[in-house]
């Protein structure tokens, strides 16, 4: 039976997760801040994170922009319990991962870059 | 700048509607604001709005909305609201398939819409409507009557539609 967009995505997701120790979570997000699929916690508030998701993305581009600081890569938020990083898949989507602090970066960053392409043909 | 002196006049606003679709739609064009938090804080103002009309001592009596049906009932409280609120100039809300209904707005009578009247020149859309209304009806009748099943608003033409699931 020929797998539904729905279970691809997650199947991409899945795997850049345990491809990368201490991801903890990944959701991939429209530009209008609708989520489109996502692996988060129970508790976390899918919805909340896809808007403030696309939003951050919005204003660090638009920021980058104004600051002539050229096409923007990647927006990476640095807590005291880990990171928040996002990256754009194309025009109208966004690829948001949680990872914890012990997280290899330059790994994240790699693993991102290649789910990004995948999720770039599918989307 | 859209051409302001028509939208006032054809559309009939008021100075608040003139603000917040100017404000959201500023929001919107700094990338602050979109349809999915437009959804959550929509819902979030609701809650407010029917605090208001409680406060005011407006809210209509439940057991006196006519309607024999539940998507009846549904309709007379979104001409409650709109007649509050005066958000759109022309609207109707049809039955769909099960159990939904959709309501369907003349996108160049809406009153509030932060890109057609706001002048927001983003992609995708920035509407209140559709979770303001799930928010309120469902305050309103002190249960859960609807469900947007739509993420926000759909175009289609110069009709903006948004679809619900009638819960009971």
């Amino acid at each position: 039976m020929a797998q539904t967009l729905s279970d691809q995505l997650d199947i991409i997701l899945n795997t850049f997760e345990r491809n990368v120790p201490h991801v903890q979570a990944t959701a991939i997000v429209s530009t209008d801040g609708l989520v489109i699929a996502s692996r988060l916690p129970d508790k976390v508030e899918e919805d909340r994170i896809g808007a403030m998701g696309a939003a951050i993305l919005s204003i660090s581009s638009r920021s980058g922009d104004e600051l002539n600081r050229g096409d923007m890569e990647r927006v990476l938020i640095e807590g005291k319990s880990g990171f928040l990083l996002l990256h754009s898949i194309g025009a109208d989507a966004i690829l948001v991962s949680l990872a914890e602090k012990d997280v290899r970066l330059g790994m994240l960053f790699y693993e991102c870059k290649k789910c990004i392409n995948q999720l770039s043909e599918i989307l | 700048m859209p051409d302001i002196k028509q939208i006032v006049l054809e559309r009939d606003l008021n100075p608040y509607h003139s603000f917040f679709a100017s404000f959201f739609g500023g929001l919107g064009e700094l990338g602050m604001l979109n349809q999915g938090s437009i959804n959550i804080v929509s819902k979030r103002a609701a809650d407010y709005l029917y605090a208001y009309l409680d406060a005011k001592e407006i809210l209509p009596d439940m057991n006196a909305v006519p309607g024999d049906t539940s998507a009846e009932v549904i309709k007379n409280l979104i001409l409650y609201v709109n007649k509050i609120l005066s958000l759109v100039g022309e609207y109707d809300l049809k039955e769909a398939e099960q159990d939904q209904v959709v309501l369907l707005i003349s996108g160049d009578t809406c009153r509030i819409c932060p890109k057609g009247v706001g002048g927001a020149s983003v992609k995708g859309t920035l509407c209140p409507i559709p979770s303001l209304l799930e928010g309120l009806i469902n305050k309103l009748a002190q249960k859960e009557m609807v469900k947007l099943i739509t993420s926000g608003i759909e175009k289609e033409g110069s009709t903006c539609k948004a679809y619900y699931q009638v819960l009971n």
